[in-house]
């Protein structure tokens, strides 16, 4: 393909004009609205003495729960989008801590990370680990807060003291109604849990007449056959309960995950329930117009004679 | 590069030698290329989005850095004292605990002060600063919104959280009016041990202390008055006072009572504390794309009006009549 001389010459201060009219637009023209999608979320974190288990799988190393349940919630928060919130609380005994309610997670992430930073055992205010009824507590105050997040609720599922099956605390509110995941944590294997003292130091382990192995109210009422039966004692070991995760999941309207390996299954399930919030954000197509421009640029300055053989 | 390996709009000429040397265009040809390959370069940097990275400045204002230390304990769900008030109430008003009126005069205050950089402690059994000093206004507000959710936690220590106030601000550089804003309703009878650590921690750090004492249904006042209750002498609320006032560091007591002394305190606090502070502030990042682009709009100018203009002198010269 050959073009005459004249042609070529105004091709190419055509092609220029163009670009410089792509240039203009990009220093001049305003930013457009686009929106895009983001959720309220609130973690809720299991600081129980269990959570100090060092059996969590995290990539190829293996850690304590508390800090993979740490790492996670900071990994997550990573991969929302601006916009996002994210607010931060603790669970110990029988019920959830809120200690920072949902904030906007690109602004404040050193705070949040900070603030995750100090979550640790010594905060526990009792020593018993009721899970399910915190998890009651947490859909609660979760819908005292305006818009209502999201709960990510991190913990290995242990219950001490045990519950009976058939004398589970009662969920009165409406399931569902507060969209939220179970994620959790640890291996699978039954292993000792550390007890700490008051200053958060490892202290040996908890041993097996140091726990309760029955329901205090199951003692009370069922079947005294049932309850003296010869069972293995295992509440003072710990491993994930998924089935009992499950359970409860199922009966306050959760998803449930089992050490999801990335932060994009937690999200991708929170998506699927959260009620999602437009978010407009300003965009400047600055950068698309003056890449434009510079391909046409590049074009005219492409050395064709090169490629293209002459036919003299 | 590429417009030094571009022959796109030469012209086939016969006979190289017959082309007069012309040094004048020699220098209009190689500077054309190199504002050509200008206008490249700067497109390129611009596209790769170039800028200043989020940093942050110094600068002063006026303010202070405050811990707020905020009682978590179980009786601060009770309801909030009413003044003249002499008998109990049947209806307990859970709107007005002490916790939530805390809650919402600490809102107005930290809303009230722009440069006040803010932390956050925690206390009941033990203390744990949750929020270290900030400056983000959002974070803090949502923390003490936080802290005025749900039910209250087992008992009050004092002594813990005041030491976690003096650590908090150990590893910090100096910057301006340190103030450590208790809140609570209840007193403490210390060791010796424990009030020489924490009169040393408040003075090492050069702290002042202010207690607003949030006074409960029966309306214990701090300081004694004529005619009162004989159980209330020597309550642990009043020795607690004595030491702090013995302390050789600036300190207030606020007794709030009402939702209007409360909010008295609050603004007396407001007014005292405005000193010069140092201040750190986040500059958010800064796109240089803009600056690159305009290299390459001055550039690319100068080219496409000599490249018009060539085109104009070749299509005026290859349509005038060759004789």
């Amino acid at each position: 393909m050959s073009l005459s001389y004249p042609k070529r010459i105004f091709l190419t201060a055509l092609v220029m004009l163009i670009s410089l009219i792509l240039i203009i637009a990009a220093l001049w023209f305003p930013p457009v609205d686009r929106e895009i999608e983001v959720m309220d979320s609130l973690f809720v974190i299991d600081i129980t003495d269990s959570m100090n288990v060092e059996d969590a799988r995290f990539g190829s190393e293996t850690i304590s729960r508390l800090n993979w349940a740490k790492e996670y919630t900071r990994q997550s928060i990573l991969s929302m989008p601006c916009g996002s919130h994210a607010g931060l609380a603790i669970f110990s005994e029988a019920r959830s801590l809120i200690l920072m309610t949902p904030v906007e997670v690109c602004a404040n992430y050193h705070d949040l990370m900070q603030m995750l930073s100090q979550f640790h055992p010594t905060m526990a205010w009792a020593r018993s680990s009721e899970m399910s009824k915190a998890l009651y507590t947490a859909i609660r105050q979760a819908k005292e807060i305006t818009p209502p997040p999201t709960v990510v609720f991190l913990t290995d599922g242990h219950e001490a003291p045990p519950v009976h099956e058939t004398l589970f605390p009662k969920f009165t509110d409406t399931p569902g109604e507060v969209p939220g995941v179970i994620v959790g944590i640890g291996g699978s294997d039954l292993v000792p849990i550390p007890k700490t003292n008051e200053f958060g130091e490892i202290e040996g382990y908890w041993e097996i007449n140091e726990v309760m192995h029955k329901d205090v109210y199951a003692s009370s009422r069922g079947d005294a056959a049932e309850l003296n039966e010869n069972q293995p004692r295992t509440e003072h070991l710990s491993s994930q309960k998924k089935s009992h995760m499950e359970t409860v999941a199922k009966r306050v309207g959760f998803d449930f995950i089992s050490s999801p390996g990335s932060p994009q299954n937690l999200i991708k399930a929170m998506r699927e329930i959260s009620e999602m919030r437009q978010q407009p954000v300003k965009y400047d197509l600055f950068v698309w117009l003056a890449s434009i421009a510079l391909i046409l640029m590049i074009l005219v300055f492409l050395p064709y004679n090169l490629f293209v053989k002459r036919h003299e | 590069m590429l417009p030094w390996l571009s022959r796109n709009t030469e012209k086939q000429i016969v006979w190289q030698a017959l082309l007069p040397q012309d040094n004048f265009s020699l220098i209009i040809g190689v500077s054309l290329r190199l504002t050509a390959a200008l206008v490249i370069a700067s497109l390129i940097m611009a596209v790769a989005g170039p800028h200043i990275p989020e940093h942050t400045v110094q600068r002063s204002g006026q303010g202070a850095e405050v811990i707020i230390l905020l009682d978590r304990s179980r009786s601060m769900d009770q309801p909030f004292a009413r003044r003249h008030t002499f008998r109990l109430s049947t209806k307990m008003n859970f709107k007005e605990s002490k916790r939530s009126v805390a809650r919402y005069y600490l809102t107005e205050f930290v809303s009230s002060r722009p440069d006040d950089r803010f932390g956050y402690i925690f206390f009941s059994e033990q203390a744990t600063g949750i929020l270290p000093l900030t400056y983000s206004k959002e974070t803090t507000l949502a923390t003490i919104e936080a802290g005025g959710l749900g039910r209250g936690l087992t008992k009050t220590d004092i002594s813990v959280a005041l030491k976690k106030a003096g650590e908090m601000f150990e590893g910090e550089v100096y910057r301006g009016s340190r103030i450590v804003l208790l809140i609570s309703d209840g007193g403490q009878i210390l060791s010796s041990e424990q009030e020489q650590r924490i009169s040393q921690l408040l003075r090492d750090n050069n702290l002042t202390l202010y207690w607003i004492y949030l006074r409960s249904v029966n309306g214990m006042t701090l300081e004694e008055m004529p005619g009162e209750s004989v159980l209330w002498q020597g309550a642990p609320e009043r020795q607690l006072h004595l030491f702090f006032k013995s302390l050789d560091v600036p300190y207030q007591a606020f007794e709030a009572g009402s939702l209007e002394e409360f909010a008295q305190a609050m603004e007396n606090i407001n007014q005292q504390h405005y000193q010069t502070l140092l201040l750190e502030q986040k500059m958010p990042r800064e796109s240089l794309a803009d600056y690159f682009l305009w290299v390459a709009l001055l550039g690319l100018l100068l080219l496409t009006a000599s490249q018009i203009y060539t085109w104009y002198g070749v299509s005026r010269a290859y349509r005038t009549p060759r004789h």
